[in-house]
Order: C-alpha cells, then structure tokens, then sequence
C-alpha cells in the first residue's frame, strides 16, 4: 500500500483491507484498559522501542519496532516482537498493538519514540490509541539518584547496572537493555512507595514540570 | 524474515550461558530448552530470593549479573560462618530443587541482581534430556574436579608429546651429518672445523667413515692447552682411541646407560657396516627423559655416589611433571613422588652408614610435616629426626655425637639432592632431633602438658611423624604413646582445635577471594594446612596411627559417623588445593623461578575458581565442626 492509495482510502478503519488486520483490531478495541493503580507485580508492561533512520522527528522516518512484555516482574524470551515497517506496516503496527494491549507501555526517551509510533498509527491504522506511556529517560534518575541524577543516555544507564545487550541500536537490542532496566525500576519503584503504573505516571509528570521551572 | 524476537533474545541468554560451565557443555538442544523457558527476572540488593520458609524449591536460578548470598539458616552462630558469595553464571539451589524440598539455604541478593529461572518442572526435564547437565548437578564438586583435572590434562600434554620416550631409536636422535676428519689431519684444522661446524667434539674416522677416536671440547684443556701440545702435529696423537659406540637402532635408554657407565658426554652412533652416522650428546637424550617409575626407582637402588642420585631426583620432578600430563590425581601424584623421595632417602641413608660406625644401634631415621604426612610437593625443605634406643650398657652421649655425625652427612647430601636444608633446622643433625624413644615421649609429653604456642606449632610438625628407614617398630611405640595421651587429654586438643581455627578460609562475603597484599593467595598456609590441621586432631582424638591428612579424615570419619559422601567432598577440596600447588610449583620451576605456594585468583580460570572457591567451602565445613565439637 502506497501513499497514494492511503491517501485516498482515507484516514478510516474502512482502509485496513487485511480481514485479519481488522479482526486483530477490533480485538484490540474490545479490551478493557487496565487499571493502572493495581501493583506492579500484577501489571503487564510492555517496553518499546524504535528504529528510526535518524533522531530528527520532521525527516525521519521509523524502519522497525521492538516490544519486550514485563510480566508479574519477569521477562520472557517468547514475549517479545520485533518487526520491521516495510513491507507491511499496518500488519507490523497492528501485531504490536496486539502485542501492548491496552496495559502501560515503557520507553526510554518516550517523548521521540511516542511521535514516530503515533505518526505511524496515525498514517497507517488511521487512529492513535491512547496508552500509558512511561518513560525511564525521567524514571531512572529519580529513582535512583545515588547512580546517576540527572537525565542520562541509555549507555549511562546500562553501564550503571552492568547491563549487556546483543546489539546496540537495534530496536529489539535496545529494548532488551531497556526492559531490564524497567525490571529494576520496578522493584525500586514498589519499594519507594510508587507500586503501580499510575504512580509512576504522576511521579513523571511532576518531574517534567519541576525541570521546566528550573 | 529475519529472526523473530523470541529467537533474537533465546540467542542473547544462550550466548551468555554459554560463557560459564556446565552450559558451555550442554547439547544445543538442550541449552535451547532452557533459554527459551529461562524467564529474567530482578532482585534489588537486599532481597530474599530463596528461603527455607517459602517452602519446597519452586525454581531453579541462575545469576546473570550481580551476587547472590547463600546463608545457612539455623542457630545463628552457624550463619554467620556458613555463607558464600556467588556470582555470574552460578546457580542455585541444586539439592532442594532436584529433591523437591525446601532449600536449606537462604538466598539473598547482596548487590542488585538479575537471575534467570525456570520452574522446578523444566529442571527435571533439563535433568533427563541433559546428560552434561545431569552429570553437573548430581555430581556437583566430583564433576567439576574432574574437568579441571581434563584442562590440566591439556596444558600438560603438549608439552610432554614434545617429548619423546627414551625407546626412541638413537638414529632418530642425531640431528646432523656426521662431520670427521682422517687420523693424519693436523689438529689445528681438526680445531678449526670443529668451530666452524659448532660442535662439541671431532670425530676421527677412516676414509670409509669407521670411528677410530674422538677429541672433545672438554679434552682440550687438559691435553692441548696445558701441555702446550703442537697444533701442527696429527690429531692421532691426542684423540682418544676406541670411542664408545652405538648402533642406530639401539635406544635412547642405552645411550642413557652407556654414558652413565662411563662418564661420557658423546657417543658415536653407527650403522651396520660400523660406519659413523653421527653423533649423539648427553644433551639431546637430556631432553627426552620420559622415565619411568620403574627406571628412575632401579636407578636410585643401584645408585652409589651423591652424582647418581642427583640425577635420579631430577627424573623425579620430571615423572611427576609426564603424570601430571597423564591426569594423574594430585593424592597419586603425592603419593608417588613420596615414594620415590623415600627411596631415595633410603639410599643416601645406606651410603652414608658405610662411612659411620653404628653397627648395633638401633634406630629410626623419620620424617616430619609434609613428608611426614606422604604429602610432599616440589618444594619441601627436609624435616626430620631420628628416634633411638640406647643400649644398657653404652652412654648416651658419645652414642648421640655418632648418629648426629652420621645424620650431618645424610642432611647434606639429601641438600644436594633437591631437598634444600630446613632453615628452622629441624633435621637430624641437630642433637636436640636425635632423641631415644623416651627423650621423645619427654618431649612430646611437656607439650602436652604445657600447651604455649610454640608448642602447638611443634605439635604440628612433629606429631606427623612417620619412619622412612631403620626399626619401625621405634615408630609405632611412639605413636601409639602419642595417641593414648592425647587422646585421655581434651584440654590439649581444645588447645589446638584454636590454634587450627585460627587461620579462616580466603573466602570473602562480597569479592570471591580475600588476598594478600600481592593480589595472591597462599595455597600452603591458607589452604592445605586448613584441612592438614583439622586431620591431625581428629586422629589424635580417634586415635588414628596414620599420617597422612586423607587417611586421617577418612578412618576419623568412620570412627565419628560422619556420612561418606561428606567426607569425600572434604577431601577432594583438599586434593584440589594440592593439585593447584604441584602444578603452579611445576610452571614455576620450568621458568626457572623458585617454586612457592602463591596463586593469583585472577589468573585462574573461571572453572578452577570456582573449584577453589568449593574447595575452600568445604574447608569451612571441616573447622565448623571442629568449632562446634570444642564449643570454640
């Protein structure tokens, strides 16, 4: 599917031509969104990455997307998806919503991440589903501010922790350090009183809006 | 398509895994199992994983980053001794979990870690289609022995097929063209062929090449150089006619035999016309000396001069080097080289009574510490003594002036022999080490009477007696002198169950090893002498006549109940220490350095740290319960 025949199939669900694609997401709509006050250990994340063909929001473009789910506190290799956009991007983006459900999602730099996957769901699914997005970019330092506490690159972080992954800036390689990284901050979170997805949320946004005062 | 997710990250934990044994070892489809079934999962420092209390074991862990804990729970003086630290690539809890019950230990975080698992269920399964991983887990400490002994095996075996057996035909030994001159060459240019071709000697033929003499460098001196000999004249006139000669076909061992019988440093291999083929030096069959047990042990019993038996202790450290390469055991391995020091003893004893006078006395020559207990490295300086009686009617004294005149040249030549002199100067030479049996009995019961640490510091020499020559019957009284004091004495066993727990196992809480200064550790003081000094009270307590450390763990086991598979865990940790002693004391002096007892952790491979650190484990266990038994 070109642009071309997006354009003109419109920005509506009548677009998606794949039955299963559509099955897959009506699916999806059906799901009930999960609370996001219940404890962590009861929450299934999902972290996510993205591949993108440079860091620039206005000409870059996404290339591939990577989900690693974090269970009652565990990962498991076969919870996991990575594909790329091309060639066919509906089918990608629409196993990974599958894939997310409607629980909170992880990321780390959420802010660069967030835009290219809503541009995509946008462009290719014709809606952007609303998620809980949390973001260890501001998570980490304030949960563990005797490492490092200030806002540091993901090398920093996974230095910090001793943190190995496969292949560095490979959206799934990323996304292994990154969901390992999450493991701790969830352990760290519960033990700091922010035992849900919602408290870290909140915890989150006070953040930004203290960094944006100072 | 390229790999999916699941596979992409199966191939990450499996990379890892693969970097640390058994898993390195494990069949493909087997590691696949698990890391596709292996879940990651977070403990924050401080954190239990595992306890007694959460009942029977649910999951088998595998640390991939951080360290985890193992705490033995019960009375609290016992936790605090019994902990170990574990780190990477380790796993736990082997027992609880292939026995279904709960774990005995408990398991905390001591770092923020990170652990695979996978449930008790996938443990099995990984039992039954793993063989390698079955291997590992019922045979925790056995199997990781026995790779380490493998690894020895290999570094070992290179260089011993380098060398070659002393069957080896002599023809394959000769390495360059025969070089000779006819008798009527005038010796100058003998001289200067020979420096031209560098060799170290010139064989002078007959135009059909049959050896007639030889002139050689060490001739040179005393024949041309100090006689002022004329250069000009024949070199017929100052060879040395009729030199020993060998066929081709004879061995490595007879040209071996042959120089030994004569003093020679060449011989003249030849064909079977009697032409020269070459020349074979002592140096070339110097560097084939695979001797066997069998040769260097007829070698040193039919030795009759100090120069003999030098030469038969170096075909000792080289035997030992080639059993090594052969996997022997270290408990073999001691065993043997003990063996062999004390024939070789033996026979300095037996030249040595030729020139003393002690017909009639009766005597024991004995040996203390370490060979005292058959448990000699490369390194050990002589400990000894001897045990007499005097005859009714002889006086003390002068009896004593002869057998320490006789000891003072049986100590000096042992010196020569490898064993340097003790600089403590216990040796029999020192009158106040040649005691009768009662002198000894007095000496052994002040002692115990009075119990000061150097005392107790002897006790721990001279308690591990054993007779190498003479009547061992003077031994065995002593012994079971010994046994029946200390035995009826708890108060002096107390004394040096302290003094044993004095020095702890080099095991740290948070790193793997406490070292020394150095980086090192040292394997003889806070190693061996771990399990060496526990044995030693045991036996006296159960009243045990051996020696040797094994043996003394063993019988005391028997006698004291203690369960078979403990005791062998026991002392393959100390076998382990004492092969990782006899094979850095053998790279060691293959350099050229002076062989110590100092291993840096940190060059140790991953496995063999980890055997150490076992090791050391259960040298823990053995003072636990020595700790326990005298409520220290």
């Amino acid at each position: 599917m070109n642009w071309l025949a997006k354009l003109i199939a419109g920005r509506s669900d009548g677009g998606i031509q794949d039955p299963a694609v559509a099955e897959a997401l009506e699916q999806w709509r059906a799901l009930e969104v999960a609370d996001p006050t219940r404890p962590h250990f009861e929450t299934r994340y999902t972290v996510l990455n993205t591949e993108a063909t440079g860091l620039n929001l206005e000409q870059d473009s996404l290339l591939a997307v990577a989900a690693i789910a974090i269970d009652e506190g565990q990962i498991a290799p076969s919870q996991s998806y990575y594909a790329p956009l091309t060639p066919e991007p509906v089918v990608t983006l629409a196993n990974l919503l599958s894939f997310c459900g409607k629980g909170p999602v992880i990321a780390f730099n959420a802010a660069f991440n967030r835009s290219m996957l809503e541009r995509a769901f946008e462009t290719h699914l014709g809606f952007v589903p609303e998620l809980l997005w949390l973001d260890l970019y501001v998570l980490l330092p304030a949960l563990f501010p005797e490492r490092i506490d200030h806002p540091a690159r993901l090398a920093d972080w996974m230095n910090s922790f001793g943190i190995e992954t496969f292949q560095r800036h490979h959206a799934l390689g990323d996304a292994w350090a990154i969901a390992q990284l999450a493991l701790a901050a969830n352990s760290r979170a519960l033990s700091s009183a922010y035992g849900s997805a919602r408290a870290l949320a909140d915890m989150e946004r006070m953040r930004r809006q203290l960094r944006r005062q100072s | 398509m390229t790999a999916s997710a699941p596979e992409m990250l199966v191939g990450a934990s499996s990379d890892f895994l693969k970097r640390f044994s058994p898993f390195n070892r494990m069949e493909p489809e087997a590691l696949a199992f698990l890391t596709q079934r292996a879940v990651l999962a977070f403990h924050a420092r401080g954190s239990e994983v595992l306890t007694p209390e959460m009942g029977q074991a649910r999951h088998f862990y595998i640390i991939q980053r951080g360290k985890i804990q193992s705490r033995q729970t019960g009375a609290t003086a016992v936790t605090e001794y019994a902990s170990m630290t574990m780190g990477p690539g380790e796993c736990f809890p082997i027992g609880a979990v292939s026995a279904s019950r709960p774990s005995t230990n408990a398991y905390i975080a001591v770092e923020d870690s990170f652990c695979f698992q996978i449930s008790a269920d996938d443990f099995m399964q990984l039992m039954q289609m793993s063989p390698v991983f079955h291997l590992f887990c019922t045979q925790y400490i056995a199997s990781l022995l026995n790779q380490s002994r493998q690894q020895l095996q290999t570094t070992f075996s290179q260089r011993a097929a380098e060398q070659q057996t002393m069957t080896t035909p002599l023809l394959q030994l000769v390495k360059k063209k025969p070089i000779f001159v006819s008798p009527d060459t005038a010796t100058r240019s003998a001289l200067e062929k020979m420096a031209e071709s560098r060799i170290g000697c010139m064989v002078v033929a007959d135009p059909e090449g049959h050896p007639l003499g030889i002139l050689t460098q060490s001739d040179l001196l005393p024949r041309l150089l100090l006689p002022a000999f004329d250069l000009s004249r024949p070199i017929s006139d100052v060879m040395t006619a009729n030199p020993h000669q060998l066929p081709g076909t004879a061995s490595a061992y007879d040209a071996a035999l042959e120089m030994a019988t004569h003093g020679i440093r060449h011989l003249l291999v030849i064909d079977s016309e009697g032409r020269l083929q070459g020349v074979v030096s002592e140096r070339d069959l110097f560097s084939l000396q695979r001797i066997s047990l069998r040769q260097i042990r007829a070698g040193i019993e039919s030795a009759n001069d100090i120069d003999a038996l030098q030469r038969a202790s170096k075909d000792i450290r080289q035997l030992a080097l080639n059993l090594i390469a052969q996997g022997i055991g270290s408990e073999q391995l001691t065993q043997f080289i003990s063996a062999l020091n004390d024939a070789l003893t033996r026979r300095i004893i037996v030249l040595a009574q030729a020139h003393h006078d002690l017909y009639g006395v009766d005597y024991a020559w004995v040996a203390f510490g370490s060979e005292g207990r058959h448990e000699q490295t490369l390194s050990t300086d002589q400990d000894n003594g001897i045990i007499w009686i005097c005859p009714e009617f002889d006086q003390v004294g002068p009896l004593r002036a002869r057998l320490v005149a006789f000891a003072a040249e049986v100590n000096k030549h042992l010196a020569a022999c490898g064993f340097p002199l003790c600089k403590g100067n216990i040796m029999a030479s020192n009158p106040e080490l040649c005691l009768t049996l009662d002198e000894w009995r007095n000496r052994f019961g002040s002692w115990i009477r009075e119990p000061d640490p150097q005392a107790l510091l002897n006790a721990s020499i001279f308690f591990d007696f054993r007779v190498i020559h003479g009547n061992e019957r003077l031994g065995d009284q002593l012994r079971a002198w010994l046994n029946k004091t200390t035995k009826s004495n708890s108060a002096f066993q107390r004394m040096m169950a302290g003094n044993a727990l004095q020095v702890v196992p080099p095991l740290g809480r948070i790193r793997d090893f406490v070292v020394d200064d150095d980086g090192t550790i040292d394997l003889k003081k806070s190693g061996a002498r771990l399990f060496v000094d526990v044995a030693r009270i045991l036996a006296l307590r159960t009243g045990i006549e051996s020696s040797s450390t094994v043996y003394r763990l063993r019988q005391a086991a028997v006698k004291m109940g203690v369960p078979p598979e403990e005791v062998a865990a026991i002392i393959d940790g100390f076998h382990f220490i004492q092969l990782l002693r006899l094979r850095s004391q053998h790279l060691e002096t293959e350099h050229g350095s002076p062989s110590d007892n100092k291993i840096n952790p940190d060059t140790l491979n991953e496995l063999d740290r980890r055997i150490l650190k076992e090791a050391f484990r259960q040298a823990r266990k053995l003072q636990l319960r020595l700790k326990l038994d005298y409520q220290l």
